[in-house]
């Protein structure tokens, strides 16, 4: 026992026992009016047997008196697990009578382990619980999936000789296939809560959504999303890929015999998640001919109990009663509640760092250094007067600005991306009319969006995302070295030499590191994005987390929350965490003193104080004497750089190609999703949209599977890598084409090397 | 060719591995894999196991030669023409993935011929190859092999002639046009299509013509013009000389791509150079610095392409291309007039 761990226990004693004069166990013979009026034959009734099963998103509790379930009730915890665990023990002291002393607690559940002791609850392993519930209410169950907010288990029940045998399976590695799974990406798609748990499976057409991982789940539906696809039909997809996950990786070659339980909240809250299983069960034992109970339905054979959120407490009861009695006595609150109000904190600064703020100094001289109003625009000139547009047209939003002539910025606006490049840009030219704008000298885009639209909206420049953002940085810093853009979903890092973006990092594969991480964990705390970096600056010390893979990251903040860190310390550890998952792990970059000493911080997530703060700590550990400044318009970045280049072209005294606010109002488009739009080039098929935009002068597709007639251009979305842009084969021949022209031009050794060496040169003249 | 050719072997019964490619390490060379660091050597059980399983035509010898020294147009001007060590040890490290559970090549009837060449001293190497294919090669005599060894550098030097030819008129072209065009620098391995990933080939499809050092012409007014100043100020000893930049001038390849970027430093037209290298590569690490250092200072844009391995990193690629095209659009013709000046006039290049 550590010192800690003995001091907390003499101070819990003294806590336990106030009016006890001496020691021995209180209440064995002690008077009965201690015990909240009770009667003195009350104490000599079996005692009452509670179970509390604390899990990652919930706490439930049941009290079994008499054989008969007396109280229940479960809870969300929102991470203060051993907080709602003195709740519900309060409740139940006070509504149910619970007695220290007498009555005996058991304990099941991920976050079950450190305060089972403190209350005198004696442990037991959830799958042990669950399955000696199943056993108990459902003998016929041959098979039992529990699906939990972070960890999914089958059970298999084989019946032997003698009594049965269980094989469980288990994983919380991995968020693909749990609740966590489905509820992410709801949120993403802004579904609520109870429209989620009535929408179907059955019947809906499905389309590919990883099942691997959350992350890249969420990705997928976002694709989906885009390209049109009605967010029912993702919903079901979700599920489908839950229930593929949990047959893919928790069967182990095991067939789920009829009849099969589902437990756990996603199971028994989202309809379309039974209907999921229902179908794929059914299906598979017709597949695999499995005889089924004669007159039974499969469906029939498929169960969700009412009660199955509480089956792991039940299970406790189960097997609480057949315990020795002196086992698990409960011993009331009162080391709870001293864990929850002094020892959580004792344990958590002796194992955490200091928080982001090293003191009410360094937050004043950070604050003074980086947080400035927002800068205002320049004033409006009148209409007349001609200005240069430049938009990004990013994953998850497109933004335009406007820069004078002599390229002071005017006016920004941005639209969220709803997928469909062309009504994004409608959006953004809509306002950028209604700020008052109406002679547009020159357009430059970037992003993703830059290739699909510059004819389409006539742009004079496509500028790629990196000259775009070192455009932006040079215009107000002209001596950067280096710059650090963490956007919503990918992180950049452009190494300048020369004025010219001479290496650069680019991570839009892997979750970690970019901002929609941190607001994902921002939402679950139910904190506003906005307030995120004043409630991470409270916290006094944080817990440290791993860098790396963000589903990694998160099974960590669980950990940690489970060591009972606080939303805010979870907060502040993540804006700690953040440059070395950018720098490290997404850019590896060990050596920062080489790339330079004037750092650049840009993108939208540096909009957030609290990264910015560890960002600059990060860099000045690393390079002393960095000089680390905020863009002053971090969001905008892009979009300023595309403007600036803009201006540069225009200095070659072109008229711009843009075509006016009226024709890009009035495009007609139709978008077409079907299968011959399915991308071909890679296993992964992205479901693509071809949009056709009306456009005078354009050449049309006739090769095209799905024709194009002269006078319309086709724009394709929906692709997640730059390979389904070409259209198919056809296209590629006609791209193909083209290049072969080019490349018999401009020659390359190489291709004549490939050509000869290695080659039977002689021998293939001689066939 | 040239070699085999003349020991008489018909063309039409000598078959190369195809090039490298994802499909070819998984369906040859998976389990059979042995510990290297090096991607390019990893690569090679998937070519051993596209020659021992995958031909149509049953072969007799697997010829994979453990090279030691290489033939270099800078021999003579540096320390030693040395290959990478794990280059040189390959044949045996992969063959140990053929040789763990079965003997694979004895079960398919092959004879696995890995003599140990130093092709960078032509003396040596009839003795060594006959010495190699003494046994598998029934009846050969020295004389035979020693001709047949001289037909393979025929062949060679013909073949590293039409190209640097070729590339001459490449950059006579430039001269003429006043256009750019890039110079690769990377090991010979970058050409195959499954290492190298044919990046320089996204850069010609946007009008620019590619040259790779290895094929650089070096004749010599060109390299009179490029490096006479040097040679006669005495920091160098002949136009090959790199010990200005690169004194430990042992490995081949490392030399020649320091003699690159000393090359692209000078050549006006080669605006750009664009550096490949494979996955933690030990002999191209310490080149980094320099080979940067030596072409920045002329005014040259320089990118690198780092870490490949097994996977095109299509959507970095390409805009690393992007980015590289629209700096290259915007500072080539710049660059080109800022290297005329600072060299003396009279290319021979720009003479036609």
């Amino acid at each position: 026992m550590t010192a800690d761990a003995e001091r907390m226990t003499e101070r819990s004693e003294r806590g336990l026992c106030p009016r006890n004069s001496g020691p021995g166990a209180p209440g064995a013979d002690g008077p009965a009016t201690r015990w909240g009026g009770l009667g003195e034959e009350r104490r000599s009734l079996p005692p009452r047997l509670v179970a509390v099963d604390v899990g990652s998103t919930t706490v439930k509790a049941v009290m079994v008196e008499d054989g008969k379930v007396g109280w229940q009730d479960y809870q969300r915890h929102n991470t203060r697990q051993a907080e709602k665990v003195v709740e519900f023990l309060g409740r139940m002291e006070s509504e149910a009578g619970l007695t220290p002393g007498r009555d005996r607690v058991f304990f099941t559940g991920s976050g079950a382990g450190f305060i089972a002791p403190l209350v005198g609850g004696k442990l037991i392993q959830e799958v042990v619980a669950v399955a000696a519930c199943v056993e108990r209410l459902h003998p016929d169950v041959r098979f039992v999936s529990e699906i939990g907010g972070e960890d999914m288990k089958t059970i298999f029940f084989t019946a032997t000789g003698t009594g049965k045998s269980k094989q469980v399976y288990m994983q919380s590695a991995c968020s693909g296939g749990t609740g966590t799974f489905i509820e992410k990406t709801a949120r993403k798609l802004q579904v609520p809560g109870e429209r989620l748990a009535e929408m179907p499976y059955a019947g809906m057409s499905l389309h590919k959504v990883s099942s691997k991982c959350g992350i890249f789940a969420e990705t997928d539906a976002n694709t989906l999303v885009k390209t049109g696809v009605p967010v029912e039909e993702i919903i079901a997809s979700l599920f489908e890929a839950v229930v593929y996950q949990n047959l893919a990786t928790l069967t182990k070659g095991n067939t789920p015999m009829p009849e099969v339980l589902l437990l756990g909240g996603p199971n028994l809250f989202f309809r379309g998640l039974q209907e999921a299983w229902r179908h794929h069960l059914a299906k598979l034992w017709a597949q695999r001919k499995i005889a089924l109970p004669e007159g039974r339905e499969p469906a029939s054979l498929i169960n969700v109990p009412a009660e199955a959120l509480y089956y792991a407490c039940l299970g406790c009861v189960e097997i609480g009663q057949n315990e020795k009695p002196e086992i698990g006595i409960y011993l009331g609150r009162d080391k709870l509640t001293w864990w929850v109000e002094q020892g959580q904190h004792e344990q958590k600064a002796k194992d955490g760092a200091r928080g982001l703020i090293a003191g009410e100094g360094d937050l004043a001289t950070f604050v003074s250094e980086y947080v400035r109003p927002a800068p205002s625009c320049a004033e409006r000139p009148s209409v007349a007067t001609s200005v240069l547009v430049g938009c990004d047209f990013g994953s998850t939003t497109a933004k335009a600005v406007v820069l004078s002539e002599d390229r002071e910025l005017l006016f920004s606006c941005y639209a969220l991306s709803k997928g469909n490049p062309i009504e994004d840009a409608q959006s953004l030219f809509r306002q950028v009319r209604e700020g008052g704008f109406a002679d547009v000298a020159g357009l430059a885009l970037t992003g993703y969006g830059k290739d699909l639209l510059k004819d389409v909206l006539g742009a004079d420049v496509g500028v790629v995302e990196t000259v775009a953002h070192a455009t932006a940085a040079l215009h107000f810093y002209p001596d950067a070295d280096v710059i650090c853009d963490v956007g919503g979903t990918d992180v950049k890092i452009m190494i300048l030499r020369q004025g010219t973006v001479a290496d650069f990092r680019l991570n839009s594969q892997c979750s970690s590191g970019n901002g929609a991480f941190l607001q994902g964990v921002a939402e679950r705390y139910n904190i506003p994005l906005e307030a995120y970096a004043d409630r991470a600056f409270e916290a006094k010390a944080m817990p440290s987390l791993t860098m790396g893979c963000g589903v990694f990251l998160q099974s960590d903040i669980v950990n940690q929350q489970r060591k009972g860190w606080s939303a805010e310390e979870i907060m502040a550890a993540l804006a700690a965490v953040l440059p070395v998952n950018v720098w490290i792990y997404a850019g590896q970059l060990q050596n920062l003193r080489s790339v330079g000493r004037k750092f650049v911080l840009q993108g939208g997530t540096h909009r957030n104080m609290a990264v910015v703060k560890a960002q600059v700590d990060f860099i000045r550990g690393k390079v002393p004497d960095a000089e680390v400044v905020l863009h002053p318009y971090s969001g905008e970045a892009g979009a300023i750089g595309a403007a600036l280049c803009a201006a540069e072209w225009r200095k070659g005294g072109g008229a711009s190609r843009f075509r006016g606010f009226d024709t890009i109002a009035a495009l007609t488009y139709t978008s077409t999703t079907r299968a011959e739009t399915v991308c071909k080039w890679c296993p992964i098929n992205c479901t693509r949209t071809f949009i056709d935009v009306q456009l005078p002068g354009a050449k049309g597709r006739s090769w095209s599977k799905v024709p194009l007639a002269e006078g319309w251009e086709r724009v394709i979305s929906g692709n997640s890598c730059p390979k389904g842009l070409v259209e198919d084969v056809n296209e590629m021949r006609v791209v193909k084409a083209k290049l072969e022209e080019v490349k018999r031009e401009y020659p390359n050794v190489a291709e004549m090397v490939r050509k000869d060496a290695f080659r039977r040169v002689s021998a293939a003249v001689a066939r | 060719m040239g070699l085999f050719g003349a020991l008489g072997i018909d063309p039409r019964n000598v078959v190369f591995s195809s090039d490298t490619s994802e499909e070819q390490g998984r369906q040859f060379g998976k389990g059979r894999g042995t510990v290297d660091c090096c991607y390019p050597v990893k690569c090679i059980s998937g070519h051993y196991g596209e020659l021992v399983f995958g031909q149509k035509q049953k072969l007799d010898i697997l010829f994979s030669p453990m090279i030691y020294t290489l033939p270099s147009f800078m021999s003579g001007h540096v320390a030693r023409t040395l290959t990478c060590p794990r280059v040189m040890a390959a044949p045996e490290n992969i063959k140990a993935g053929f040789l763990k559970e079965a003997d694979v090549f004895a079960e398919a009837g092959i004879k696995y011929v890995t003599p140990f060449v130093s092709l960078d001293e032509p003396p040596l190497v009839p003795k060594q190859l006959f010495e190699g294919f003494q046994g598998v090669l029934p009846g050969l005599t020295r004389e035979e092999m020693a001709k047949a060894v001289g037909e393979g550098y025929q062949a060679l030097h013909a073949f590293n002639d039409r190209l640097r030819r070729k590339s001459r008129e490449v950059l006579e072209w430039c001269a003429r046009e006043d256009r750019a065009c890039l110079l690769v620098l990377a090991r010979p391995y970058h050409m195959d299509p499954g290492i190298g990933h044919e990046i320089e080939v996204d850069l010609q499809a946007y009008g620019y013509p590619i040259l790779w050092m290895q094929y650089f012409p070096t004749d010599p007014d060109l390299m009179d013009w490029a490096f006479g100043e040097d040679i006669r100020a005495g920091f160098i000893k002949s136009p090959f000389d790199i010990r200005d930049v690169w004194p430990s001038s042992y490995s081949s390849n490392t030399n020649e791509i320091l003699w690159g970027a000393k090359v692209a430093a000078r050549i006006p037209w080669i605006a750009c150079v664009v550096r490949l290298s494979s996955y933690e590569c030990g002999m191209d690490q310490p080149t980094y610095t320099p080979v940067q250092q030596i072409i920045e200072r002329s005014g040259t844009l320089f990118f690198s392409f780092q870490d490949l391995d097994s996977t095109k990193p299509a959507g970095s690629v390409k805009i690393r291309v992007e980015t590289i095209t629209h700096y290259l659009e915007k500072y080539a013709r710049e660059i080109i007039a800022r290297k005329k000046a600072a060299m003396a006039p009279g290319c021979p290049l720009a003479q036609r």
